[in-house]
């Protein structure tokens, strides 16, 4: 009798664990009722504007630096290049939410490994309108729910000035990786970053008017 | 037959007005002696620059400033000051970067391609890129100025770059504008201005 109880506990423990690591992308936050299904992000959608910010990415310990170009080209289409501080190109994409083009990539970057995990990256920097299911709240924003394929995408909105704070890309158990944006209009970011928490990748995207 | 006189000397002054005439056999001679006598003399060169980076899908250049020094043999510094700090020095074969106050420093020893891309800039900027046999280079006159084109033979080079213009002033033989073209629609234009040769320029100025 004892026995099954220590067993039960332990199962019971164990599966608490489970539980609780399984949902812990959303387990500090409140549920709350959905206030709107859909939320569209200003911050590369104009298609006058030519987004052009000054790069650090570092990969495994690795400094890369350079000069990220984005351009929405079309409705549903961005273009996408990434030069040196010289201006030599070292990879261009055209890129949307269900296609995929390499226009050039240098042979240094041509690995398939490192073009994924790119794509899947500027696909949701530059996304533009998200469908949400759920939403959720903590002390500081919304947390709005938004499927993507298998996986899940969390947006953060500050409840004090309502801009897009944070997405979250997630799996059912973890964080796969971050966008953070900080913007002072709400038209563009001045400042994002990439962080990866699977890999250690960082890309840091800072602003620049030209002259 | 007066159309035809017309047509004649439209064709005739088109031509004249036309941006680009090629040079002949006794011009190249002459241009290349006298840039090679000019940039012999360099001992060193500062000069400010305007970079002008040309994407075709983009609705304006994105144009960068800055300075670039050189001493004689090899000591390069990049260094741009708008709208980012960004210092780049060749020397020694290391390249020393400052990126706003981040250091780092690559060993390119080893590395061809930089070896290459540094004798380019300085052959770019002191002109001196004549008897470079890695190019195949044509030679043209314009408006108070000089233009060579060099396009790479080798295939590795030619994957970075399809051809470097460089524009000369016809008086001083020096280079104005180096332009590099990574593709038909795709370049960088790099306007030379306040050139200073051979101010004392001290060694340390190529730390980064």
């Amino acid at each position: 009798m004892q026995k099954s109880t220590i067993q039960f506990l332990l199962i019971n423990c164990f599966l608490a664990i489970v539980l609780v690591s399984c949902g812990s992308v959303t387990k500090n936050y409140t549920p709350k009722k959905l206030d709107k299904t859909s939320y569209e992000v200003p911050y590369f959608s104009d298609s006058k504007t030519d987004y052009v910010y000054k790069t650090n990415i570092t990969v495994y310990g690795n400094e890369i630096s350079g000069i990220f170009i984005a351009k929405k080209i079309n409705d549903t289409v961005h273009r996408i290049v990434f030069t040196t501080e010289f201006g030599n190109k070292l990879l261009d994409f055209e890129i949307s939410d269900n296609s995929f083009k390499v226009n050039s990539i240098v042979s240094e970057l041509d690995r398939k490994i490192l073009i994924n995990t790119l794509k899947e990256d500027f696909r949701l920097l530059l996304k533009k309108e998200y469908l949400i299911q759920e939403q959720f709240e903590n002390e500081s924003d919304d947390i709005y729910k938004s499927k993507d394929g298998k996986r899940d995408n969390y947006l953060f909105i500050s409840k004090k000035d309502h801009r897009l704070e944070k997405v979250v890309h997630s799996s059912q158990t973890k964080e796969k990786f971050t966008l953070t944006f900080t913007s002072e209009n709400n038209i563009f970011a001045e400042k994002i970053q990439i962080i990866h928490q699977n890999i250690k990748l960082k890309i840091e995207l800072n602003y620049f008017k030209s002259e | 037959m007066k159309t035809k006189i017309a047509l004649l000397i439209l064709f005739i002054s088109g031509n004249l007005f036309a941006q680009e005439q090629k040079m002949t056999a006794a011009e190249i001679a002459s241009f290349k002696e006298d840039v090679n006598v000019v940039s012999k003399k360099i001992k060193t060169l500062s000069t400010d620059f305007v970079q002008y980076k040309h994407l075709d899908f983009l609705s304006k250049d994105i144009e960068t400033s800055g300075k670039m020094i050189f001493k004689e043999p090899g000591l390069l510094q990049w260094q741009y000051k708008k709208p980012y700090n960004y210092s780049i020095v060749f020397k020694n074969g290391k390249i020393l970067i400052n990126d706003e106050g981040k250091k780092s420093a690559v060993d390119i020893g080893n590395s061809k391609i930089f070896g290459r891309i540094n004798k380019l800039i300085v052959g770019s900027v002191s002109g001196n890129m004549f008897d470079d046999k890695e190019f195949t280079i044509s030679y043209f006159k314009l408006k108070g100025q000089n233009l060579a084109k060099f396009v790479p033979k080798d295939a590795t080079l030619k994957k970075y770059i399809k051809q470097i213009e460089l524009t000369f002033d016809k008086e001083e033989a020096t280079v104005v504008q180096v332009k590099l073209l990574e593709s038909s629609e795709d370049y960088t234009r790099i306007v030379l201005k306040n050139k200073v040769i051979n101010a004392k320029i001290d060694d340390s100025v190529f730390t980064n």
